[in-house]
């Protein structure tokens, strides 16, 4: 029994994790129909960002917020500089795919030369142990799980009560309209890439933390998780990709107890892939934060 | 320059322009974004490795694992290498070719090739997992000796022929009117379907089609280079030959070709001659050729979506008023 309760506890981070990736990565997606496959490798570069700051001596969590600041401006630029102009070009969803994908890949190999293919980690990557009944959690993923909340009530205030988060919604159910309405769509797209860049990045610094070591290739599996987070809740539906974390970070780190721990990607892609054949719009559809209302 | 390097140019064209073909089938002809082509390369490649090779019990072969292991005379690998690219396209095919929208397609299969890999990595005993196959025995390396100059154009010969073969059937593909439902299709998939056409079974056929071609080209390319493994088909190998596409032309098999010799070949050849000259950090060239490959995506996507070799148009005479008609662009 006790490796599950550590599976559950683990569980809760993974979700946590998953959950700040996820959202991001779904609101971009949701408000500006766009399919960032570069998101895992601005994770990645973010997580890079607070790593040098961590070697240089700075507080880890100072490096988060660097590392949270680096992924909103970047995603800001990527979008004014490549994606809008592309978008705005007529190219299609699938053109972008290629494009993001293409952007993915130079993101990646400008960072190779600098980082290498080594394996690095934070100087302070555990803390001291907490236990809460038969859950075995250190501080730093206390402060994780903490912060994914926060962070997750944070975005749900800024949807429901905000004037800003109300033009989101409008953007994302008809930008047109919203436009013809009064409401600066451009100006709300350059919040929603802040936003979600900064997301990204948190959850660059907070997956590399919670992972023992980090290195290049793991943005590819940044990626997946929160790829399949989305997808099953509902892809563009931020409360959609939260549920979908919560059940993405258990099962991975059951599977990981039971089984083996170098499949949790490759659950994470057997739900992706269930979902896709029984459920292809997702747990969530047409409910969520940023649906059309009716 | 010796007989080696020429040979090995040339095969490497020869696998990169029918690789190349194949994926122009997909994508370009039929407007499947084919994120997980590389997959069926790999499939070709291990199916033809383990049909030749002996079994692992075998004392020289003992330090790697694997299944199977037939020592089947020559043409059957290639043949089992095809048709296991086939295969595998057909689950993958049935998952994703589905109503799914084409963006969720193209990312359900890039995330497919990402997870095979991983797969196969992970999973030592099925394909030896990181470390790959080595050895793999050549086409009738018992009659000439493989590293003869003789073997050398025995070997650009077997892949000429195979790329005039896929070459042909391509060539019939796109000219028949099953080419025509298929350009249709991905022009305006609602329309084609008002018309009658199964999207569906249109694009699980091409599919498997792409599949059998890819694994073709894996069992050459893995047949001369006598060793596989998971490092050699990651996902962005895919994105060279998308390149290699767009460059080229979209949908047409010519700029196809053009784009295998450009994209693929050029570059690779560029950059080996780079890395002789050892400048920079040990990473620098490699990853500089990786933003290049980026650049000409972008570069073409925003300046000459068409390609070097546009598609051609494909008017039919007969009609009452050919009008404006807009022709196949990704933008």
């Amino acid at each position: 029994m006790a490796i599950y309760e550590a599976a559950f506890g683990f569980g809760l981070v993974s979700m946590s994790v998953i959950a700040l990736a996820a959202v991001g990565f779904t609101m971009q997606f949701g408000i500006t129909n766009m399919i960032n496959l570069a998101y895992g490798e601005v994770m990645i570069t973010s997580a890079y960002v607070a790593y040098y700051l961590d070697r240089a001596g700075i507080s880890i969590w100072l490096g988060m917020i660097a590392g949270g600041l680096f992924g909103a401006v970047f995603s800001f630029a990527l979008n004014r500089i490549v994606y809008a102009p592309f978008q705005r070009k007529g190219t299609s969803n699938l053109g972008m795919v290629i494009v993001s994908l293409a952007i993915s890949l130079m993101l990646a190999n400008a960072l190779l030369p600098i980082v290498t293919y080594n394996s690095v980690s934070y100087s302070e990557h555990t803390g001291s142990i907490v236990r809460l009944g038969g859950l075995v959690v250190t501080i730093n993923q206390m402060i994780i799980i903490g912060l994914a909340i926060v962070l997750m009530i944070g975005i749900h205030a800024l949807l429901r009560y905000t004037r800003l988060g109300k033009a989101m919604r409008a953007t994302a159910a008809n930008p047109t309209l919203a436009r013809n309405c009064g409401i600066p769509t451009q100006r709300v797209i350059d919040m929603v890439w802040l936003i979600t860049g900064g997301l990204c990045g948190v959850a660059g610094v907070v997956a590399a933390l919670n992972s023992d070591s980090f290195a290049i290739a793991s943005g590819a599996g940044f990626l997946i998780t929160a790829l399949a987070a989305a997808v099953l809740g509902g892809a563009g539906q931020p409360y959609g990709a939260m549920i979908g974390a919560v059940i993405i970070g258990l099962i991975t780190e059951l599977s990981a107890a039971t089984w083996s721990a170098e499949y949790k990607e490759v659950v994470a892609f057997g739900i992706l892939v269930l979902v896709m054949v029984l459920r292809p719009q997702g747990l969530l559809a047409r409910r969520g934060a940023l649906a059309a209302a009716g | 320059m010796n007989t080696f390097y020429a040979t090995n140019l040339l095969v490497y064209a020869g696998v990169d322009i029918i690789a190349c073909i194949a994926l122009n089938l997909q994508f370009g002809v039929s407007g499947i974004t084919n994120f997980a082509f590389i997959v069926f390369q790999a499939a070709g490649a291990y199916a033809a490795s383990v049909l030749s090779m002996p079994p692992d019990s075998n004392p020289d072969y003992s330090f790697q694992l694997y299944v199977g292991g037939f020592q089947l005379p020559f043409p059957l690998p290639w043949i089992g290498g095809a048709l296991a690219g086939g295969l595998v396209a057909i689950p993958v095919g049935l998952v994703v070719l589905r109503k799914l929208r084409s963006d969720y397609q193209a990312i359900a299969l890039l995330v497919t090739s990402i997870i095979a890999n991983t797969v196969i990595t992970n999973a030592r005993p099925l394909l030896n997992g990181a470390a790959g196959l080595a050895l793999v025995p050549q086409p009738l390396q018992d009659q000439i000796d493989p590293r003869s100059d003789e073997y050398y154009y025995f070997y650009i010969a077997l892949t000429a022929v195979c790329v005039g073969l896929v070459w042909f059937v391509a060539a019939r593909i796109v000219n028949s009117p099953y080419g025509r439902t298929l350009r249709a299709m991905r022009e305006h998939e609602l329309a084609a379907t008002a018309l009658g056409k199964n999207p569906v079974e249109l694009k699980m056929t091409i599919f498997i089609v792409g599949g059998v071609i890819a694994g073709l080209s894996g069992a050459i390319l893995v047949d001369f280079i006598t060793a596989w493994a998971p490092s050699v088909w990651l996902y962005p190998e895919t994105i060279i030959l998308f390149a290699a596409i767009i460059v080229g032309g979209r949908g047409n098999n010519v700029g196809a070709i053009l784009g295998a010799l450009l994209v693929p070949v050029g570059l690779e050849e560029v950059t080996r001659q780079l890395i002789q000259m050892d400048i920079g950090p040990p990473n620098l060239i490699p990853a500089l050729e990786w933003i290049l490959i980026g650049l000409f995506i972008l570069g073409f996507l925003w300046f000459r979506p068409e390609g070097v070799r546009p598609e051609p148009r494909h008017v039919f005479r007969g009609g009452p008023d050919v009008g404006e008609v807009e022709h196949g662009r990704l933008a």
